[in-house]
C-alpha cells in the first residue's frame, strides 16, 4: 500500500513538472512566434513599402517617357508644317522674282552687283555671265566698266551675274539665286516669326 | 550674316591628306570656312588653317578623297564656321559639322554662334557649386558632379563607358530647383551601333525632349572629329548662358577627337610631341574643357564629362594625362572590375572628384555625405590591402576585424557599386548604400563620421 501511494506521488510529480515544462515550452513558443511574427511584420511592411516605392518610380519613369516623346512628337510635325509654309513662301517670293520687270532699278541693281563683284575679285579684268533674260541689260552696261566682257554662253539662274577673272583662276557669284541661298537662314526666321514661331 | 559672298580659286598648288593648297589668294583670313567644290559640284566644308604669301592651307572636314587638283576649287566664305541656335535644337539629332540627320528641316536659328566660342572672361567666372545627381551611386555618393565642372571617365577599349555615358544622359537632373536642365551629348567617331544605341536610349526614355545629340561615326572622315565637340559646346553655352539652362555636355570619345589633331599635325609637317601628337594637345585640349562653367550673373551653367579611352589602359599615355591636368578631377574605370562583371566598373581609388565638397553637404545633399564618403574611401581602401593580404597569408591568417574589411569590399562591390543601367537611384537611396556598406563593421572602426551621424544613420548587421 505504503509503496503504491508512493508511486503514485512520484508519478504526480512527473506528471506536474512534465505539464509545467510543456506549459512553459508553449508559453516560450508563443512568445517566440509572436516576435517572429512581429518581425515578420516589419520586413513585410518594408518589403510593401518597397514594392510600392519601386512601382510609384518605375510609373513615374513610364510616364515621363509618354509625356516626353509625344510632347517630342507634336513638337516635329509643327516644324514640318512651318517648314513646308516656309517653303511655299519662297516659292512664290522665286516666282515673283522670275516675272520681275527688268526696267530701270533693275538696271541699277545689275551695276552695282557688277561694281560689288569687281571690287570683291579684285580686277576689272573680267568675264561676265548672265541668263539670257539679262543680257541686253549687262551689255547696255559695259562701257561704264573698261576691261569687262559678256560671255555668250548663257547661264541658268533668277538674275544678277556671275564673274570670272580673264585668267580664270578667280570666280564670284553674284546671282539673285546664291544671294538668296546666303541669306535663306534669315529670311526663314521673319517668315517663321510670322506663324509665331 | 551678309548676302555678299566670298571669291571662288580654281587654282589648287596642291593636296596633302586631309588639306588643301590654294594658291593666288588675298584677303582670306584665319579660321575662315571654305566651301571646296568638286569637278561634279559636290561641295565640301573647310577651314583655314594658315595664310601667308598668296597661298591659303584649306583643312577639309569632309576629307579630300576623290578630290584632284584641277577641277577643284574653293570659296572662301568670309566668315568663320558658325552654329544656328535657337530652343528648336532640344531634341534633334545632328552630325558631326551640325547638320540635322533627324529627316526634320534645319533649326530655324535665333542667333549665329562663331564654333570657337567667346573666351569666358576670368573675372567673371563663377566657382562651381551644387549639386548634379546623375542616378549613378558611384558618382553621386563619392565622385560628385557640380554645376560647372569638368569631370573626365578615364575608361580603356571594350569598356562599358559608352553604356555609362548613356544612361547619365538620360537619368542627370539638378534636384531641388525648378531651374530647367539638358543634355548635349557628343558623339566622336563612335560606331554606328553605338551611336544608334545612344540616340535610342534616349528617344526610349524620354530624355530626348531635353538632349541635343550630334554624331559623328567612325567611318565619317576622321577631320569632321575637329568640329564636333565645338559644334556641341556652342549649343551648350547658348542654352546655358541665353537661355538659362543647366547643361550637361558629355563628349564620347576624347581619344578620337586627339587622333585627328595627330592625322592633320602630321599632314601639316609639325614636329611631332609624344606618340605623334602635337606639341600644342595640351592648349588645344583646353579649348574645349575650358569652355565648361558658370558665369556670374548668368542663370545656367555647362558641366563638361568627357569620355576617353585610354590606350592599354596607360594612365600616362598623353590624352589622359594632360586632360587631367585642365580638369577638375577623374573617374577612372577599372579594368579588374569589368571583367568581374561589375558595373559601373569605377576604381575609386584612383578617381577623384576635386570640386566635390563644394556641391554636397547639408541643404545641397545631406549633412553627412562628405564624411560617409571619406570612410567609404577608408574602408574599401584596406579591404583592398586586407585583400593583398590574404592572397599571401590566406584567411586564416587574418583577424576578425580584417575579415569584417574582407566583407565590406565585397559589399562594396556588390551592394553600392553594381548597379542596373537603368537603375536610378537618389542621392537618399545612394547615402543609405554607403551607410549599409560600412555598417558592416563595427562602429569602433567608423573613425570618419561624426557620433551624431553613427547615431542616426548606423544600422549594425
Amino acid at each position: 500500500m505504503g509503496v503504491d501511494s508512493a508511486l503514485e506521488r512520484t508519478v504526480e510529480k512527473i506528471l506536474q513538472n512534465t505539464e509545467q515544462q510543456i506549459v512553459s515550452s508553449l508559453k516560450e513558443a508563443l512568445k517566440s512566434s509572436q516576435a517572429t511574427l512581429a518581425n515578420s511584420q516589419a520586413t513585410l511592411e518594408q518589403e510593401h513599402d518597397k514594392i510600392l516605392a519601386e512601382g510609384k518610380k518605375e510609373a513615374e519613369k513610364l510616364e515621363k517617357q509618354i509625356i516626353g516623346n509625344a510632347d517630342l512628337d507634336s513638337r516635329n510635325k509643327q516644324l514640318l508644317l512651318v517648314e513646308e509654309s516656309i517653303e511655299k513662301v519662297f516659292e512664290k517670293a522665286i516666282a515673283k522674282l522670275q516675272s520681275a520687270e527688268r526696267g530701270s532699278d533693275y538696271s541699277k541693281l545689275i551695276s552695282s552687283l557688277l561694281q560689288e563683284s569687281i571690287d570683291t575679285i579684285g580686277t576689272s579684268e573680267i568675264i561676265i555671265q548672265t541668263n539670257s533674260k539679262d543680257k541686253s541689260v549687262v551689255q547696255s552696261l559695259l562701257s561704264k566698266f573698261s576691261g569687262a566682257t559678256l560671255s555668250s554662253d548663257a547661264i541658268e539662274c533668277l538674275g544678277g551675274i556671275r564673274v570670272q577673272s580673264k585668267d580664270g583662276t578667280m570666280k564670284f557669284d553674284n546671282t539673285i539665286d546664291a544671294r538668296l541661298d546666303r541669306l535663306k537662314p534669315l529670311i526663314r526666321k521673319d517668315i517663321a516669326s510670322k506663324f509665331g514661331r | 550674316m551678309s548676302a555678299q559672298g566670298g571669291v571662288q580659286y580654281s587654282k589648287i598648288a596642291e593636296i596633302k591628306g586631309p588639306l588643301v593648297i590654294v594658291d593666288g589668294v588675298e584677303s582670306v583670313a584665319f579660321d575662315e570656312l571654305v566651301e571646296i567644290q568638286t569637278t561634279d559640284g559636290q561641295r565640301r566644308l573647310g577651314k583655314v588653317l594658315e595664310v601667308g604669301n598668296r597661298k591659303a592651307i584649306v583643312q577639309v572636314f569632309e576629307g579630300t578623297t576623290g578630290l584632284s587638283v584641277s577641277g577643284t576649287s574653293a570659296k572662301f566664305v568670309g566668315k568663320v564656321m558658325e552654329m544656328p541656335v535657337s530652343e528648336q535644337v532640344l531634341g534633334r539629332v545632328f552630325d558631326g559639322l551640325g547638320r540635322p540627320i533627324d529627316g526634320l528641316p534645319d533649326p530655324i536659328a535665333e542667333k549665329f554662334i562663331d564654333i570657337n566660342g567667346a573666351p569666358m572672361n576670368p573675372e567673371q567666372r563663377e566657382y562651381p557649386r551644387d549639386f548634379i545627381q546623375t542616378g549613378v551611386s558611384v558618382i553621386d555618393g563619392m565622385l560628385t558632379l557640380v554645376r560647372g565642372q569638368k569631370l573626365p571617365i578615364f575608361s580603356g577599349s571594350g569598356m562599358s563607358h559608352n553604356i555609362l555615358a548613356a544612361q547619365i544622359a538620360r537619368q542627370a537632373a539638378v534636384v531641388g530647383t525648378s531651374d530647367e536642365f539638358a543634355v548635349v551629348f557628343a558623339a566622336i567617331g563612335v560606331q554606328y551601333s553605338e551611336a544608334e544605341y545612344f540616340r535610342r536610349s534616349l528617344e526610349e526614355s524620354g530624355a530626348l525632349k531635353r538632349s541635343v545629340l550630334f554624331l559623328n561615326l567612325a567611318d565619317d572622315p576622321a577631320i569632321e572629329r575637329i568640329i564636333t565637340p565645338r559644334v556641341a559646346l556652342t549649343v551648350a553655352e547658348y542654352l546655358a548662358y541665353d537661355l538659362g539652362m543647366h547643361v550637361l555636355v558629355i563628349l564620347t570619345d576624347m581619344t578620337n577627337y586627339a587622333e585627328a589633331l595627330r592625322e592633320i599635325s602630321a599632314a601639316r609637317e609639325e614636329v611631332p610631341g609624344r606618340k605623334g601628337y602635337p606639341g600644342y594637345l595640351y592648349t588645344d585640349l583646353s579649348t574645349i574643357y575650358e569652355r565648361a562653367g558658370r558665369l556670374r550673373d548668368k542663370k545656367g551653367s555647362v558641366t563638361q564629362m568627357p569620355i576617353l579611352t585610354m590606350p592599354s589602359d596607360d594612365i600616362t599615355h598623353p590624352i589622359p594625362d594632360l586632360t587631367g591636368y585642365i580638369t577638375e578631377g577623374q573617374i577612372v574605370l577599372g579594368r579588374d572590375l569589368f571583367r568581374q562583371g561589375v558595373y559601373p566598373p569605377v576604381n575609386i581609388l584612383m578617381s577623384l572628384s576635386r570640386i566635390m565638397k563644394d556641391g554636397i553637404g547639408e541643404g545641397r545633399t545631406r549633412g553627412d555625405h562628405q564624411e560617409i564618403s571619406n570612410q567609404n574611401y577608408d574602408a574599401y581602401s584596406r579591404a583592398q590591402e586586407v585583400r593583398a593580404l590574404a592572397g599571401i597569408v590566406g584567411k586564416a591568417g587574418l583577424t576578425g576585424v580584417d575579415l569584417k574589411y574582407l566583407e565590406v569590399g565585397d559589399g562594396f562591390e556588390k551592394e553600392f557599386l553594381t548597379q542596373g543601367v537603368d537603375e536610378n537611384r537618389t542621392i537618399e537611396e545612394t547615402l543609405g548604400l554607403q551607410w549599409k556598406v560600412v555598417s558592416l563593421l563595427p562602429k569602433n572602426e567608423l573613425t570618419k563620421v561624426k557620433d551624431k551621424f553613427i547615431d542616426q544613420y548606423y544600422k549594425e548587421r
